[in-house]
């Protein structure tokens, strides 16, 4: 939205302005990412760090190439595309070829943001597009879950605790603290939610995001899932589907994304988002459901936003207010 | 004196931390009698008059130089006693035509001295029995003494209460919500008792069965010393301190926050039974009234980047530059002179020196701020929703501008652009830098337009 070249205006009330910039922003949810990077290096290695930088590098290339290209002002320096390139990382296992991560990084970038006209533009998380993306391409080359390997010479493949719980296993490797801490087999960024709870609340307190959303988020996956996801009704395993998958990741970085949804119905929008996530947890083929939870709520942004009307001053107002 | 933290209006902005306003809220106001005043024939925004004197007449203060030519528009007088040495027609910023009427004093130290000692008229020292003065004088006094609302809109006051609408409460607007503004604050202070006899005139002439003095919680100190003069007086006079926070002291949302209704769209305050006045034009009808002196003078806040940041109660007609050189000067090179609040105000000059600074105090004019002038660079919108979920209207600027830039005024209609109150919040927050404010009001204008041409076709 907006993107059209501005003509130059000066001297336009209001003469005081905030301080705070799309930058200032953006740096704000690098650095609230930081601890889970620096967690997921400890958990399972270098390949993490350097999976982390190729997306990085590959986004901000990818941009910046675009708007090159394009002729478009470059609009790099407001540090998105790193956001995008870390977030998108996150979403892989350790063991991801590179090549993978680049393909993502470049369809985050280009299809899933550049194309829809930029930074605000995106109708969807372009982190979760890439994720998306392959997932449906190459599954097979994103499957290979890892132990974390502090100490262990090679990393063992392993389940992750969700398809464990969907699979009907009993979890006995793992114990909460473990999966509270991030000591699990994971995608980079998810395992640690300790790590990602302390990220948010910095954000929390930079005012960058508000709490609302996720907290919907969150409740709304953990009531369905203990209503329904036991053998019977009320006997879900609340800690597991909590701190089990993606689910603090996807509820502190990617329902609050700015533009994917709609600011005024973000609390709805984590409500759905929340709903169909424990839906395919419960029921769908995947164990995890954040991903393409976060997405079909994304899509209904709009939709909701046309349901839900604003209270605009002085309009449709109730026949008490008339004496 | 009742503190209300509930009541509130949606959304606003915390814009202020109250350094701004420190610069001059403890500065007692001064008086200045300028030796030339240039009077202008229009007054507040939107307004026009015709000059009702010819250049070489003798004038005295409160004489009548200007009558209305438009809906909106009060009379204008003298603010000095002197001749009328030009009549003048200049561009103003905005390059619409503007009448000024210069007059010269011919007796130097007039009025000037009675003014420095306020307090020794009766109206200044206790409450006055109105009971002899009726409502229909009092209106009567007001359109003829050129009353305006001296809060900004300048809207003339004996229209207001002109209304046939039965009129509950008169709320009395001092929250002054404007950061680096104080005059509203210091003339609290200073002249209690006037305002606070204004205040009865006012409930007089509405026939209203209580007032309601409303101001932000920033300025505790005017609410101690109005409720000590309120103190057992049996007048039915409130005195509300409400939240600071922009734009607190809006029309619609100060009626939001007190009354907690809301002013239907299309509509006045007097359908639902309330009439804002200015504390200021509290003041000047107590003025009017019990000294018989018209709307000649008012307090106005020069502040901002001037070495000596002062209150001035000077003659409607006193140069700008006179009050930026009473109070030093200007502390930088690269400065923006703005008009009124630095949220509302207007910018009339950037970064030149003092001389180039042309324009005078008007009725609406509450403040001369002068700012470090910046550059600002728009960038594209992220959608993070701050300007939504801050807009006092509720509505969605970035969309708003958006649908502007692409010109599709039906869409700016269906988003409301016309219940936009033009508070420049949402361009405060934006972290894009978007000229939201600006655009929106530029949508309003457009949307009110579309919609006369559809009434013309329709009535055609």
């Amino acid at each position: 939205m907006g993107n059209k070249a501005t003509e130059f205006m000066h001297g336009i009330r209001p003469h005081i302005r905030a301080t705070r910039t799309t930058k200032e922003i953006m740096s704000d949810v690098v650095i609230a990412l930081v601890p889970a990077l620096i967690g997921s290096i400890y958990f399972f290695g270098i390949q993490s760090l350097i999976l982390v930088l190729t997306a990085v590098t590959t986004c901000v290339l990818s941009e910046y190439l675009w708007q090159r290209l394009r002729k478009e002002p470059i609009r790099v320096g407001d540090v998105s595309a790193v956001v995008t390139g870390i977030l998108l990382a996150f979403n892989f296992p350790a063991t991801t070829p590179i090549w993978i991560i680049m393909v993502a990084s470049v369809f985050s970038i280009i299809v899933a943001k550049q194309i829809f006209g930029g930074i605000g533009n995106n109708f969807a998380n372009p982190a979760l597009m890439g994720r998306a993306l392959i997932m449906l391409l190459w599954p097979g080359n994103i499957a290979q879950y890892v132990t974390t390997n502090h100490g262990a010479a090679d990393a063992v493949s392993s389940a992750t605790v969700l398809s464990l719980l969907k699979s009907g296993k009993e979890i006995v490797d793992y114990s909460y603290l473990d999966m509270f801490i991030g000591n699990i087999p994971g995608a980079l960024g998810e395992t640690s939610k300790l790590l990602l709870l302390i990220g948010f609340l910095y954000l929390c307190y930079r005012q960058v995001v508000n709490f609302s959303a996720t907290l919907t988020y969150i409740i709304t996956v953990v009531a369905i899932t203990f209503i329904f996801g036991g053998d019977g009704f009320f006997t879900g395993d609340i800690l597991t589907n909590l701190l089990g998958g993606g689910l603090i990741l996807g509820a502190c970085f990617m329902i609050t994304d700015y533009p994917s949804v709609a600011p005024r119905v973000k609390v709805s929008i984590a409500f759905l988002a929340g709903v169909i996530t424990a839906y395919i947890r419960i029921w769908g083929i995947l164990p995890e459901g954040v991903c393409f939870g976060i997405l079909v709520g994304n899509c209904l942004s709009g939709l909701v936003e046309q349901v839900i009307r604003p209270h605009i001053y002085g309009v449709n107002l109730k026949k008490s207010n008339l004496n | 004196m009742k503190y209300s933290s509930r009541n509130d209006f949606h959304g606003g902005i915390h814009c202020s931390d109250g350094t701004d306003k420190e610069l001059s809220n403890k500065n007692p106001i001064r008086f200045y009698q300028p030796k030339t005043v240039e009077i202008s024939m229009k007054q507040s925004a939107g307004s026009s008059g015709e000059v009702a004197v010819s250049i070489g007449d003798r004038v005295t203060k409160g004489q009548l130089i200007g009558t209305p030519t438009r809906f909106g528009t009060a009379n204008i007088h003298a603010s000095i006693n002197g001749t009328v040495q030009d009549i003048v027609t200049t561009k103003d910023s905005q390059d619409n035509d503007i009448t000024y009427v210069v007059i010269e004093t011919d007796t130097p130290d007039e009025t000037g001295e009675k003014n420095r000692t306020p307090n020794t008229t009766e109206y200044h020292r206790g409450f006055v029995d109105i009971s002899s003065i009726s409502k229909e004088d009092i209106i009567t006094s007001m359109k003829e003494g050129g009353l305006i609302g001296m809060g900004g809109a300048g809207f003339p006051t004996h229209v207001k209460y002109e209304t046939t609408n039965q009129i509950d409460y008169v709320l009395i607007n001092a929250a002054e919500c404007e950061p680096y503004l104080t005059c509203d604050h210091r003339l609290m202070l200073e002249y209690g008792y006037a305002i606070l006899n204004g205040v009865c005139l006012f409930l007089k002439a509405a026939g209203a069965k209580k007032a309601i003095l409303c101001m932000e919680d920033n300025k505790r100190d005017a609410a101690e010393h109005l409720s000590n003069l309120l103190f057992q007086k049996d007048l039915p006079i409130e005195i509300k301190l409400l939240r600071t926070r922009y734009p607190q002291g809006g029309e619609k949302q100060l009626i939001e926050a007190v009354i907690g209704m809301e002013v239907p769209a299309g509509k006045l305050p007097a359908d639902i039974g309330v009439i804002i006045n200015n504390v200021g034009t509290a003041k000047a009808l107590a003025d009017l009234i019990f000294a018989q002196t018209p709307l000649v003078s008012r307090c106005i806040t020069v502040t901002g980047k001037v070495k000596k940041p002062s209150n001035f109660i000077v003659p409607i007609g006193t140069r700008y530059a006179e009050l930026i050189e009473l109070c030093g000067g200007f502390t930088t090179v690269n400065n923006r002179v703005i008009v009124g609040g630095p949220m509302t105000g207007t910018a009339v000059l950037f970064g030149g020196g003092v001389s180039d600074l042309e324009g005078s105090v008007t009725k609406t004019s509450s403040g001369l701020l002068v700012l470090e002038d910046q550059i600002i660079i728009e960038t594209p919108c992220i959608r993070c929703g701050q300007c939504e979920r801050i807009c006092p209207a509720g509505l969605a600027p970035f969309k708003i501008d958006f649908a502007c830039i692409n010109e599709d005024y039906t869409l700016c209609e269906k988003l409301y652009a016309t219940e936009c109150i033009s508070c420049g919040s949402c361009s405060y927050v934006c972290p894009a830098s978007r000229e939201l404010a600006h655009r929106t009001t530029k949508a309003k204008i457009e949307v009110l337009k579309l919609r006369m041409e559809r009434r013309k076709k329709h009535n055609g």
